[in-house]
């Protein structure tokens, strides 16, 4: 299990320069979610900007399930994602700066999800397989047109799926082996549903959750702090300094 | 360990973590789901038709909330089968979670203009 740490603290690190995060609540990040309490939501084809053609549809299946899970009302993306191809609008890239009441209007959507694809990159050596996920999302309000939450996360998937012998050296045959065929016959949909579900651990609880409206005092870390007051006033020069003369 | 992939995250989650989600049975919905859609052959979609029959009867089954959308998915497949049965299943989408009503209503109209 080497592996695994050495690659949450590189992680650890790029997310956070290494300084150490800064963590909020949930209410503090998202007030709008608590005030407005979407429920429908309005699943729009993902935003695919990597090289991985099939990551799209990989992905967009990934989505509901652990939606579902976190309280929300999903419509059928089988249905919706029809629906927008026949009005000519399955590339959500048109919709990124429109406004979204329409989707509240016609099908009762209180939020639309948009998602981003950032990286959906696997590599390989010789005894490892790995599956990097980056997903940005965010919830937009169809009352508002507010974004109401949004986040970022990443995923790094063992695709080798090593289990050891104890002997070192049959571990380093079976494992290329393994890496051989199952980077050749893989199927992604469960690392990207876990991407999903990992994204969603930020998000405020939809009615269907357990928790919902309880969560409020979670924490996550702040993936864009606002600047903080106690910092701009170490940063400026105290007023004897700037008046110079 | 084979299904349970390294995985680090930008996110803490300090609460929450042990509290059972909502409980919902999926089968293998996603797995049907991206064959049907990648492959859409009839065999791809026939089997994701079988995932949602399997999700219906197993969570009724075991008194669980039938999860969002399935309900509609499945009337869906139905009424593109040309199946008369289908606007049942419209209408448990909209009892089970009634916040579906204007969607519902919205495909059906699409249904029955295109039926026309």
């Amino acid at each position: 299990m080497k592996f695994p740490v050495f690659a949450f603290v590189a992680l650890s690190c790029l997310l956070g320069g290494c300084a150490s995060p800064v963590l909020v609540t949930k209410a503090q990040k998202f007030p709008r979610m608590y005030e407005e309490k979407p429920v429908t939501i309005f699943v729009l084809p993902p935003i695919n900007s990597t090289t991985a053609v099939d990551a799209k549809e990989y992905y967009s299946t990934a989505i509901p399930q652990p939606l579902a899970f976190a309280g929300f009302y999903v419509l059928p993306i089988e249905l919706t994602s029809e629906l927008l191809k026949s009005q000519g609008l399955y590339d959500t890239e048109l919709l990124i700066n429109q406004p979204v009441n329409r989707f509240g209007e016609y099908f009762g959507a209180d939020a639309v999800l948009f998602t981003h694809i950032k990286k959906w990159d696997k590599s390989y050596a010789v005894l490892a397989a790995a599956l990097t996920v980056t997903i940005d999302a965010k919830l937009k309000s169809t009352r508002s047109n507010e974004v109401l939450w949004e986040y970022s996360g990443t995923i790094v998937a063992d695709l080798s799926g090593q289990s050891s012998t104890g002997n070192p050296l049959v571990d380093l045959l079976a494992n290329a082996i393994i890496t051989g065929i199952k980077t050749a016959a893989s199927d992604y949909v469960p690392y990207a549903e876990l991407a999903t579900t990992q994204l969603l651990q930020t998000v405020p609880f939809g009615k269907y959750h357990v928790r919902a409206a309880q969560d409020g005092q979670d924490k996550l870390v702040d993936q864009k702090p606002e600047k903080q007051p106690t910092q701009q006033t170490t940063n400026t020069p105290p007023p004897s300094a700037a008046t110079g003369t | 360990m084979k299904l349970i992939p390294l995985l680090t995250v930008a996110v803490i989650f300090i609460t929450g973590c042990t509290t059972p989600p909502v409980s919902y049975y999926y089968g293998s919905y996603s797995r049907t789901l991206y064959r049907s859609k990648k492959d859409n052959t009839p065999e791809s979609i026939a089997k994701h038709r079988q995932t949602l029959e399997d999700i219906i009867q197993t969570s009724e089954k075991r008194s669980l909330k039938v999860p969002p959308g399935i309900y509609c998915e499945y009337a869906y497949l139905l009424t593109k089968e040309g199946i008369a049965d289908a606007d049942r299943y419209f209408s448990k989408e909209v009892s089970t979670y009634p916040e579906s009503e204007r969607f519902v209503s919205f495909v059906r109209a699409q249904f029955k203009q295109q039926s026309q």
